[in-house]
């Protein structure tokens, strides 16, 4: 009985401690219309789901119950059910939404309209347009700042970061940054405020209190011709010290050492890479690799690309569950 | 008539609010004239023994049947995974350089193609509306020629089948040079993996 009890116990401690932290990855495929699900620990394909026309953006709420896709030639958001992948309703957006940010607490969606220069505000809760703040020419790039106090967008033609106060809705400051800004990405710290410029080639540094510019990142690739290095996507991590910036048609992802915004590395990974996620541990990261259709995966604390995975047509945009 | 005309206009309209105006790349995707081999290698630099090395008969011939797209990927990726067996860094290096040399010219002819097609496009646009003005024209006239109305007319018609025949087929054309860089990706992706 003894026996029997100690391996029952040792078995239900093995069944709690197997299933490491297993996160789902959704990964919105732009041109198959549907959104790939991975599993982050097997990095083995779990399904793949139909999510209305032209999915890009992609996020998920931070209890893990509402995963939003941008369903852009359908003009709204569509909310999914992460578990089952059946859709629960949708948010009105303006037309052409592109890409989002969510609100830390969860609560409103900012959503970048590209067609008419503006940013839409939407609650979640009650799926009201809350406002629509006029931005510049073709607004595209969406972060939020760790405290919720400000979201930025950035507008590809005007090329400016717009700093809007989410309380008035105003915009109270803006920064140029190099041609055609896609994407705005603060440190967890709020000190720091990542934009890059795909045209450009570079990665502006802001300072949020001061809105200046305080350092302008570049990158040169052996064998690369400087036209094919477009920066897109920007992730840090959560000490900030390192942060990673997709370069598009370079295939690359460089590494830089967040605390000297220096390059220390760059990452071969899938072809046309342009957003990116992390697990919540910040174990893996992983790269939608629009021509290649897969995902890379990134060893994060290796600087490694460990493994690729085949997706649908024309990876877009990544998310990984909380929870 | 007036349908077609509009319809027309909505669809040039559309493809240059699409596209931007410049008529040398008619494609949504960014123009990118050239591939660099540091796009999709990370292994040893080329030196000019590995440049030597791609000259080979062996190495050329094995790029030349590798290139072509009527060789299915998974035949293709096999042979290399074939070759890789007994190649050394150097020789996997020259295989990768042999490749790109052929599939990046290859390519760039066809983007030259494409700023022809654009071109083209452009110019029966404008032949479309010069045939309209002309038509406009020879409405006006105090006794207005039919049969030359018709055969004008007939032209135009024409002219707007062909132009909307090639705008359709243009998301294909644009397509092409993409299909290209996958495939010289995969194959660089193919090759990496059997260096040693």
């Amino acid at each position: 009985m003894k026996a029997a009890t100690a391996i029952l116990t040792s078995a239900l401690c093995l069944g709690f401690a197997l299933p490491a932290a297993a996160n789902r990855v959704f990964v919105s495929n732009e041109k198959g219309n549907d959104v790939t699900v991975l599993d982050s620990e097997t990095l083995e394909v779990i399904g793949t789901y139909p999510v209305g026309a032209r999915p890009r953006g992609i996020t998920i709420s931070p209890d893990g119950k509402e995963l939003y896709v941008c369903a852009s030639d359908d003009d709204l958001v569509r909310v999914f059910n992460p578990e089952t992948m059946e859709e629960t309703h949708t948010l009105p957006s303006g037309p052409d939404p592109e890409l989002f940010v969510l609100h830390p607490s969860g609560n409103p969606l900012y959503i970048a309209n590209e067609d008419d220069n503006l940013v839409t505000v939407v609650d979640t809760r009650t799926h009201k347009v809350l406002a629509e703040i006029p931005v510049g020419v073709e607004p595209e790039g969406m972060g939020v700042s760790p405290d919720g106090k400000v979201v930025i967008n950035t507008s590809e033609t005007t090329n400016m970061a717009h700093f809007i106060n989410s309380e008035t809705f105003e915009i109270f400051a803006n920064v140029l940054v190099d041609s055609r800004p896609r994407f705005a990405q603060f440190n967890d710290a709020g000190n720091k405020l990542y934009v890059s410029s795909e045209i450009g080639g570079t990665v502006s540094v802001i300072d949020p209190e001061t809105q200046q510019i305080t350092k302008k990142i570049s990158f040169e690739i052996p064998g690369v011709l400087p036209e094919a290095i477009q920066p897109v996507g920007v992730r840090v991590t959560k000490d900030g010290k390192k942060v990673f910036v997709a370069l598009g048609p370079a295939n690359r992802v460089a590494v830089i050492n967040g605390e000297t915004d220096e390059v220390e590395d760059y990452l071969l990974v899938g072809q046309r890479v342009w957003q990116m996620a992390f697990t919540p541990d910040e174990k893996y990261l992983f790269t939608t690799n629009g021509n290649s259709n897969d995902v890379s995966v990134i060893d994060v604390a290796a600087n490694k690309v460990i493994k690729s995975v085949p997706v649908g047509q024309q990876p877009w945009g990544v998310v990984v569950a909380p929870n | 008539m007036k349908y077609l005309v509009l319809a027309l206009c909505l669809v040039a309209g559309a493809a240059q609010a699409e596209t931007g105006a410049d008529p040398d790349w008619p494609c949504v995707q960014r123009k990118q004239p050239h591939l660099s081999l540091g796009q999709m290698w990370s292994g040893p630099e080329p030196d000019e023994t590995v440049r030597e090395l791609a000259r080979t008969p062996e190495i050329a011939a094995l790029a030349d049947r590798l290139e072509q797209r009527r060789l299915p990927l998974e035949k293709a990726e096999a042979e290399v995974a074939e070759f890789a067996k007994t190649a050394d860094n150097k020789q996997l290096t020259a295989l990768m350089v042999a490749i790109f040399d052929r599939i990046d010219p290859h390519r760039a002819a066809l983007i030259a193609g494409i700023a022809r097609y654009g071109n083209k496009q452009v110019d029966l646009a404008k032949r479309i509306g010069d045939h309209r003005q002309k038509m406009e024209e020879m409405q006006k006239a105090e006794k207005p020629d039919f049969d030359a109305l018709d055969a004008e007319e007939e032209q135009l018609d024409w002219d707007t089948r062909i132009f909307q025949d090639r705008q359709q087929a243009l998301t294909y054309v644009c397509e092409t040079p993409v299909i290209l860089e996958q495939r010289v990706f995969a194959l660089a992706r193919a090759i990496a993996a059997g260096l040693k």
